[in-house]
């Protein structure tokens, strides 16, 4: 406080003094917890991203929190000058104060995404929950430059078919009209354009045990397109003349709109089986379990869409989806996917999804291991072994994060298939806040526990003041 | 945290070390070491849990389930026509086509009938949709579960009593080489010898006593396979003993015992019982504390990770508040109250198996070996206990001004007081607690506040009675004010505690998640919220004939 003459300071105590109400604090207090009483409601309801978009992260909850600080500062004023029985009260409201400095600051310029990487591969990109819409164009359909990177928030100001998100193009515009929040997404495969587009397959393996249904669309025309269906992989292009030591079946569309299929087998070096079928035909490809393959639909000229059923509430299954018009076609684009537009003279890949923070240097992930409890498949324990390449192997386990370039990586969760670990994901940080956080908290649990050494002197004080009345 | 697990382990290692005391002929068998849900346990406590799963209780027709279950294996054909089968869900019972009026049913009725199928298809259906499931649902799930664990156990694949040479995997009765199949026939022969003559009532001793040699003989022979994971038999014994002891129903009594009194030193005038009071409530408390203790000394690690521990630990930190406020206050409707809510709390622990959970169960990984984790879940809990007294205060000063506010001001002021010390001690508790958590989220999931329901929650509920204090200080509300905020505030515990797992199940604290009860929680906090306004009503009516005359 400044040392100003005794008229001024009473002065500013007489402005302060509305506003150092304890009713306020009281007002104050009661609506941050009807506030996040919502936020829970809603996560329950739908998901945290829902509650965080919804309650925590908007301008009602910061104004409460400012409401909460210029409370705290005006009570902290009006006290002053401080005495020896303040100390309490003091050091709990300066420690709230520190406390929510720390989180904005955590806010404002930290960092909190996760990662994902594959046992065996590496990875250099954190995802964060910010969305992005980015643009890549091309003129000659070879070498694409980015012409546009932007955060969006759909989810808070969703576009409409009134007021749509626009992106200029050449000669005309790619046009965002809807967002869905959730969405069940299926593959959908229809005809394409002649020439611009790769072909594509809908195939059946069948046996007493096995009945696969699946679709294999070349990304480009003349690619190879795979489906890999564990014992055997099924490819859409052309043949190799040698087999790769796998059991493979290779569907090499043909000029007349037939298609020729060739067989290899693991142990054999040759093609086993060779033929031309069309759609509708089906053969035997003879590995060891007999099975029948049949070609359900062949479209020389295909491309894939998302068939999408709209549903009320996130499960594990939903995604979100932006609805585009661009020459008067539509196309739905899901999360963290792309979509590729084509004008006359140029290309555009349209990609909508979380951001991607490039670390700047890969982790490798050597190795996992889940430990059990005895004699069940209930995870008891996990860890990973990563490798960063200036520091050479490290374990992250669920107690003890790895520290590294003013980043933390914990160990978040891992994934599963057939029982077996195939990937670790890592929630990873950068906490500028925290110093403040830690801090605040300290000086805030000392005044809790000097409010009680103090006993209550101040509400003594209080009660002398105001004279009973009959309670 | 260490080193104390360390001294009980200690102590009751050199307790039950070598025979149990207390155990009887014939009892050999309940602590025979299995294999089960991620760790060793003894039959006895294998047995109850089956028996649950299925029955819903742990004793059928007054007959052990460690009986139960081992007829089960042997004879399952003598139980097709008995009913075990427990169905609660009315929505369940009516697409199965059986009567609603019914809870139990044989399994011929359940899994012959052709809907069951079909409703099992639907389930996992459902399940692929990974949405989550409602009650009707989860019923289903249950019932799966139940045929199941029914199948498993008659088969023999369910029970695992021998310990493996490689891997962690025991053999189950079914898998039993031949060496073993033929020890294990001994002791189910002598097990059968024994239910004939406990049937016939004569010869029970002997055939007791075989039965004991047998399992035993079993025991030491599973035991040779490999014995360096052959759990030791302190452990199994004081799993044993804690089974069929029940520490905490006998705390409850000794609490109602002590609470009797206290009303009677109260109401009579009676000084004299003070001492025993004393005494009653110290047993009380030590079997608390030593059922508290066997729960440490089994699972190795402090038992605050469901509904139920939690419960136990609140009440038993609602004793030592209200205990030391009794010593500071000299006023005895503190420990009144603080009797009255632990012994409820205990009593609900006892007669909620199905919602609260008894079960000795390992942690999941988030969980283990995390000392924040511990600290600051005790921390929070421990500050409920602190706003429960208040709440029993509360309801105590309701009656006072039921009964007249002028004639008994000196009590009212006691026990605001009372509220006011409890609400302080809460607050001084839970602060610290949520930012412990917040310390424990930091450090294991690198967030220090995310916003997740169960911290939010407990927020809400300090910002609950912050608010009161504040207020309070302001005089905005003033000793009807108090008392009426303790009870009404103490919902917000509750949400946090129960109605988070329970109600909302959302968020990182899955791992507490359950079902059930909701209809009784909530009859509860809405029959406290018509007593508050019942009184607030009666009080502005009597103060306005007040003015009047």
């Amino acid at each position: 406080m400044d040392k100003a003459p005794g008229s001024k300071k009473s002065l500013l105590k007489k402005l302060n003094k509305p506003l150092a109400s304890v009713k306020i604090a009281v007002f104050v207090i009661l609506s941050i917890a009807v506030v996040t009483a919502v936020g829970t409601i809603i996560e329950a309801k739908y998901d945290s991203y829902a509650a965080k978009k919804l309650v925590y992260d908007t301008w009602f909850m910061f104004s409460i929190f400012g409401l909460l600080v210029l409370n705290l500062v005006a009570v902290m004023v009006d006290r002053w000058p401080w005495k020896r029985r303040h100390a309490a009260f003091v050091l709990a409201h300066i420690g709230i104060i520190i406390l929510l400095a720390g989180g904005v600051l955590t806010m404002k310029f930290g960092l909190d995404g996760s990662m994902r990487v594959g046992i065996g591969e590496d990875n250099s990109f954190v995802q964060s929950s910010e969305t992005d819409l980015v643009v890549y164009t091309s003129f000659d359909g070879d070498r694409y430059s980015k012409t546009l990177e932007q955060e969006v928030d759909f989810f808070k100001n969703p576009p409409t078919e009134k007021q749509p998100f626009i992106i200029p193009a050449y000669n005309s515009e790619i046009k965002i009209v809807d967002y869905k929040k959730y969405v069940l997404p299926s593959r959908k495969v229809t005809a394409g354009e002649e020439g611009k587009t790769g072909a594509g397959l809908r195939f059946q393996i069948q046996n007493p045990n096995v009945n696969v249904i699946e679709w294999i669309v070349q990304k480009k025309p003349n690619t190879l397109a795979t489906h890999n269906f564990g014992p055997a992989q099924i490819h859409l292009g052309s043949a190799p003349e040698k087999g790769r030591g796998a059991n493979e079946i290779f569907i090499t569309p043909q000029k007349d709109s037939s298609l020729q299929y060739v067989v290899f087998q693991k142990d054999h070096e040759k093609p086993v089986k060779k033929g031309v079928m069309k759609e509708g035909d089906s053969f035997d490809p003879g590995f060891k379990m007999a099975m029948q393959f049949r070609v359900l639909r062949y479209l020389p000229y295909a491309t894939e869409d998302w068939d999408l059923q709209m549903a009320e509430k996130p499960t594990p299954l939903t995604t979100s989806a932006v609805k585009i018009i661009f020459e008067g076609k539509e196309h739905w684009v899901l999360l963290n996917d792309m979509v590729k537009l084509f004008q006359k003279n140029a290309v555009y890949l349209l990609t909508y999804g979380n951001r991607r923070i490039d670390l700047g240097f890969p982790i490798k992930l050597k190795n996992f291991e889940v430990t059990r409890y005895q004699g069940t498949m209930r995870a008891m324990a996990y860890e990973s072994v990563v490798d960063i390449k200036d520091l050479g192997e490290r374990k992250i386990s669920m107690n003890e994060p790895l520290k590294y370039n003013g980043l933390t990586f914990y160990q978040a969760s891992f994934q599963e298939e057939m029982g077996k670990p195939v990937a670790s994901i890592f929630s990873v940080n950068h906490d500028p806040g925290r110093f403040w956080k830690y801090l605040g908290s300290l000086v805030m649990t000392l005044g809790i526990i000097l409010l009680m050494w103090f006993k209550h002197l101040d509400f003594k004080l209080a009660r002398n003041k105001t004279p009973k009345n009959g309670e | 945290m260490k080193n104390l697990l360390f001294v009980v382990a200690i102590v009751f290692g050199t307790l039950f070390q070598g025979v149990n005391v207390f155990a009887k002929p014939g009892d050999a068998l309940k602590s025979l070491p299995v294999q089960d849900g991620g760790r060793v346990k003894p039959y006895d406590s294998f047995a109850r849990e089956m028996l649950e799963i299925v029955y819903g209780k742990s004793t059928y027709e007054k007959r052990d389930a460690t009986e139960i279950v081992m007829t089960w294996m042997l004879s399952p054909q003598a139980w097709q026509d008995k009913k075990i089968f427990e169905v609660r869900n009315h929505q369940l019972l009516q697409a199965l086509n059986l009567p609603m009026d019914q809870r139990y049913f044989t399994g011929e009725q359940i899994f012959v009938n052709e809907h069951f199928n079909l409703l099992r298809q639907e389930l996992q259906a459902k399940r692929e949709s990974k949405e989550k499931l409602n009650p009707y649902f989860q019923a289903l799930q249950r019932l799966e579960n139940q045929f199941f664990v029914f199948q498993e156990v008659a088969s023999g694949r369910m029970l695992k009593v021998v310990p493996p040479k490689e891997g962690n995997a025991w053999i189950s009765v079914a898998d039993l080489d031949s060496q073993y199949q033929e020890k294990f026939m001994g002791l189910t022969k002598s097990f059968i010898a024994y239910l004939g003559a406990m049937a016939k009532n004569e010869g029970v001793e002997e055939t007791a006593q075989n039965l004991d040699k047998s399992v035993l003989d079993f025991k030491e022979a599973a035991k040779a396979n490999n014995p360096s994971v052959y759990v030791p038999d302190a452990k199994i014994n004081a799993e044993v003993l804690y089974n069929s002891f029940h520490p905490f129903r006998w705390a409850y009594i000794f609490y109602f015992t002590a609470m009797t009194l206290l009303l009677l030193v109260w109401t009579l005038n009676k000084e004299v019982l003070m001492k025993p009071m004393w005494l009653f409530l110290l047993a009380g408390f030590i079997l608390h504390t030593f059922g508290f203790s066997l729960r440490v000394f089994i699972m190795e690690r402090a038992p605050v990770s469901n509904m139920y521990e939690t419960v136990i630990w609140v009440s038993w930190g609602v004793i030592l508040f209200s205990a030391i406020l009794q010593f500071i206050n000299k006023f005895r409707l503190i420990l009144v109250a603080g009797t009255m809510v632990s012994a409820f709390a205990l009593v609900i622990a006892d007669f909620a198996p199905a919602v609260l959970d008894p079960s000795l169960q390992p942690l999941e990984p988030v969980l283990r070996s995390n000392y924040w984790l511990t600290i600051h879940v005790m921390t929070i809990t421990i500050s409920y206990a602190a706003f429960f007294l208040a709440f029993g205060l509360g309801d105590i000063g309701l009656v006072y001004y039921l009964r007249g506010e002028n004639e008994n001001q000196e009590k009212i002021k006691a026990i605001v007081n009372g509220i006011y010390r409890a609400m302080q001690i809460g607050v001084a508790f839970l602060a610290p607690g949520i930012i412990l958590g917040g310390i424990w989220a930091d450090y294991s999931w690198g967030r220090f506040w995310g916003w997740d329901p169960k911290e939010t929650w407990a927020l809400i509920a300090l910002l609950g009675y912050l608010a009161v204090l504040h207020a309070r200080y302001a005089g905005m509300i003033k000793h009807f004010g108090m008392v009426v905020t303790a009870i009404v505030s103490f919902s917000l515990v509750i949400m946090a505690w129960y109605g988070v797992n329970f109600v909302l199940g959302a968020g990182l604290h899955s791992y507490g998640f359950g079902a059930g009860g909701l209809e009784y929680v909530s009859a509860f906090i809405a029959a406290h919220m018509l007593f508050v306004i019942y009184v607030a009503i009666v009080r502005s009516g009597r103060k306005k004939v007040a003015v009047r005359s």
